[in-house]
């Protein structure tokens, strides 16, 4: 098992999905805010004053953390935040659920109205919390800029 | 180590989020306006309200609208939904199932032909959904003239003690 944890590929091609992946669900968040900033409305989780702050700051974050792991840089400290954030989608898609609102997740692209994706993005997030866990104990420093961190 | 690691890129996008949104033409005001709590007086609008939507009705215009009965009430929610529970006397005309092309002779069929001027009210679930929205700007589209939308919807209606009509058991 750690073997195959600390495997030098399987870390890349884990960076390599997990990073991507948040860059890309970085992009339409960043060119559109407003649409973005509706979709995090419709979860009824966050207080209407920080809407638009999160809607801000949480898209370029998904961007930095997504290329310091591609790259290699801040690895660890960028693996803890891509797996806080996993959680946090998890939690709010799960009480989404539960409350029975139907929404498209907004994760990534600008929904124009109601469909019901939040279960296969739920059970896609919870995939990636398995990637995440393996980079977190990969001892693998490969590949990566500044692997001494 | 890695909490640090973490702060420094938390920070680098706290300072790329705020400072891009100066110069970005797509940029937002950085504290929004938004209303999620109803409190039956006030009409819930959603965000992405625009100024030539419908007019937004509070639950109390509602249960008056409701009283007169002389009003259609649109649940633009899925048959399932609707069979759970709605708004008595609701018809369901679900938006997504709306056919392509003119929608006009089948929007008139559902709603066994209106009058000039019939007062149509459309809501869904509640404020997590944006389907009585879709429909309410449809039926402007269609020419309808007297059409609001509902937005606090079955769920406000039926935490206000409301009757409900229920075409079948569900579990919540």
């Amino acid at each position: 098992m750690r073997r195959i944890i600390d495997n030098d590929l399987l870390t890349f091609v884990s960076r390599l999905i997990i990073g991507g992946i948040f860059i890309y669900a970085s992009f339409y968040k960043i060119v559109e805010p407003g649409t973005f900033a509706r979709s995090i409305w419709y979860y009824h989780m966050v207080p209407g004053s920080l809407i638009n702050l999160m809607a801000l700051i949480l898209p370029w974050l998904e961007l930095v953390t997504g290329l310091a792991l591609v790259l290699g840089v801040y690895y660890r400290g960028s693996v803890l935040l891509t797996g806080v954030m996993t959680v946090i989608f998890i939690v709010a898609l799960s009480t989404a659920i539960a409350k029975g609102i139907d929404i498209d997740c907004g994760c990534f692209k600008a929904s124009k109205s109601a469909s019901g994706s939040a279960w296969s993005s739920l059970i896609f997030d919870i995939g990636m919390i398995v990637l995440i866990l393996q980079l977190w104990f990969s001892r693998s420093r490969k590949w990566m800029i500044r692997g001494s961190d | 180590m890695v909490v640090k690691q973490a702060v420094i890129l938390l920070l680098l996008a706290v300072i790329l989020g705020l400072g891009v949104n100066v110069v970005s033409p797509t940029r937002i005001a950085y504290v929004g306006e938004y209303r999620s709590i109803t409190k039956g007086g006030e009409p819930v609008i959603p965000p992405d309200a625009d100024p030539g939507d419908p007019e937004f009705i509070a639950l109390d215009m509602a249960i008056m609208d409701h009283q007169a009965g002389d009003v259609i009430f649109i649940d633009a929610r899925d048959p399932e939904e609707f069979a759970c529970g709605t708004i008595p006397g609701a018809i369901n005309i679900p938006f997504d199932y709306l056919p392509d092309g003119d929608l006009r002779p089948y929007l008139d069929s559902a709603m066994s032909y209106p009058e000039e001027g019939q007062r149509i009210i459309t809501f869904c679930s509640g404020e997590e959904c944006d389907l009585s929205l879709h429909m309410g700007r449809n039926l402007q589209a269609e020419g309808y003239t007297n059409i609001a939308i509902f937005f606090g919807g079955a769920r406000e209606w039926e935490l206000a003690g409301l009757e409900m009509e229920r075409r079948e058991k569900c579990d919540e």
